[in-house]
């Protein structure tokens, strides 16, 4: 008996009549390739059904389906929502997923407003405040000397997200990679932070940083152009 | 007709399943947070058009995707000559299939944008959310043909994003 894809999959996910579905049954119980489809896209489906069950367990918020005053407190609740500034217990849990550097108590430590630059987004560190500015916004190629965070290089990773690293933030530099629309960070490394000079090599200053630029980049780094063409296209 | 707060009841009540849906449409953690409040803001902005008794998740589902539909198509006219740059974003990237037993979010999202949005949604609601496909033709107000060949595509194509 041939099946067509159709009937296979309608059988797959329980849509056919008793009988349809005991020969569909019978049919893939007898044929090993048939089989195997059968388990391979039970298997692909737990799996994707498995990733995107995570988000049922996020309680339901307090206020639903509110139109926002006006635009002022629309972006505060949005910033609220991007960035919980980190708490000690939370913290100390997330940092065996970090590679980290000294001085990390003075950029994330407890007590700090959402003015911190790095901050929890369920278990991400993610930057936030003026270091995502930075990031979204500063091109290594046109930045002026000054206060604030400091740009080095872009990259993308071996998993083909964009990277950048950065300096100045709180006297550490660090590395940041794209991932669900935010900057995760990848590494925080205290001291060390250049003043003036050629700040596109400074962030390899630090070796820590530059041990982890190295494990991380696949291909070159950016150039002025390529960095400009990835700013454009939203850092994706 | 539905008053507000039988409509927030409802909301609350479908609140996750509303934002996984909204999840597996987006291309990211931001645009779904996005468009779950605007989904919210609509369906108690129209509670009248709800009638008690009918379900409350094909209703919501249906405004979910048309917001989202609207968002897809006015990004599209902005930023069409991006296209090509966002299709490569799995390549090279190799998925071992078999090996990886779990997948995390990111991925499954990634995976998810490289489907055509008409394969996306039916896959959303069918595979991810758990919908009969009579329930998703209703939903998208499409024949359950249509559905079904969508859905054959669309699965097929996952397969071989994520492997095994």
């Amino acid at each position: 008996m041939t099946i067509d894809e159709e009937t296979f999959f309608a059988w797959l996910d329980g849509e056919l009549e008793a009988s349809a579905a005991r020969q569909v049954a019978d049919a893939v119980a007898a044929d090993p390739v048939l089989a195997r489809r059968a388990h391979e896209h039970r298997a692909m489906q737990d799996k994707l059904r498995l990733a995107f069950n995570g988000l049922l367990d996020a309680p339901v918020p307090d206020r639903i389906g509110e139109a926002p005053v006006d635009f002022a407190a629309a972006k505060a609740k949005r910033d609220e929502r991007r960035e919980v500034p980190v708490r000690l217990p939370q913290w100390a849990a997330m940092a065996a997923t970090l590679v980290l550097g000294l001085g990390i108590g003075a950029i994330v430590g407890p007590g700090r407003g959402s003015d911190s630059p790095v901050a929890a987004v369920q278990g991400q560190m993610v930057a936030a405040a003026g270091l995502e500015r930075a990031l979204d916004t500063q091109l290594a190629s046109a930045q002026q000397g000054g206060a604030g965070p400091r740009i080095g290089l872009t990259f993308r990773n071996g998993e083909g997200a964009l990277c950048r690293s950065f300096s100045g933030v709180a006297g550490s530099s660090g590395l940041a990679c794209r991932a669900g629309g935010q900057w995760q960070v990848k590494g925080l490394f205290g001291g060390q932070a250049g003043q003036g000079g050629d700040y596109r090599m400074a962030a390899g200053e630090d070796p820590r940083l530059a041990a982890l630029i190295e494990e991380s980049i696949a291909g070159e780094p950016f150039d002025a152009a390529a960095e400009r063409a990835a700013q454009e296209n939203g850092w994706r | 007709m539905a008053s507000r707060s039988e409509l927030e009841a409802q909301l609350r009540e479908h609140w996750p399943r509303l934002r996984r849906f909204a999840y597996s449409l987006s291309r990211d953690a931001a645009d779904a947070d996005d468009l779950v409040q605007d989904v919210a803001m609509r369906a108690m902005a129209s509670c009248d058009q709800w009638q008690v008794g009918s379900r409350f998740d094909s209703w919501i589902f249906r405004i979910t995707r048309n917001l989202w539909i609207d968002t897809v198509r006015s990004r599209g006219r902005r930023d069409k000559h991006h296209a090509p740059a966002e299709a490569g974003e799995l390549v090279g990237q190799d998925p071992t299939p078999g090996i990886e037993a779990s997948l995390d979010l990111s991925t499954a999202m990634k995976a998810m944008q490289k489907l055509p949005d008409e394969q996306r949604e039916v896959i959303a609601l069918i595979l991810i959310d758990g919908l009969g496909y009579r329930e998703a033709s209703e939903v998208l107000d499409l024949p359950i043909g249509t559905i079904s060949s969508r859905l054959a595509r669309g699965r097929t194509a996952l397969l071989e994003l994520l492997g095994e």
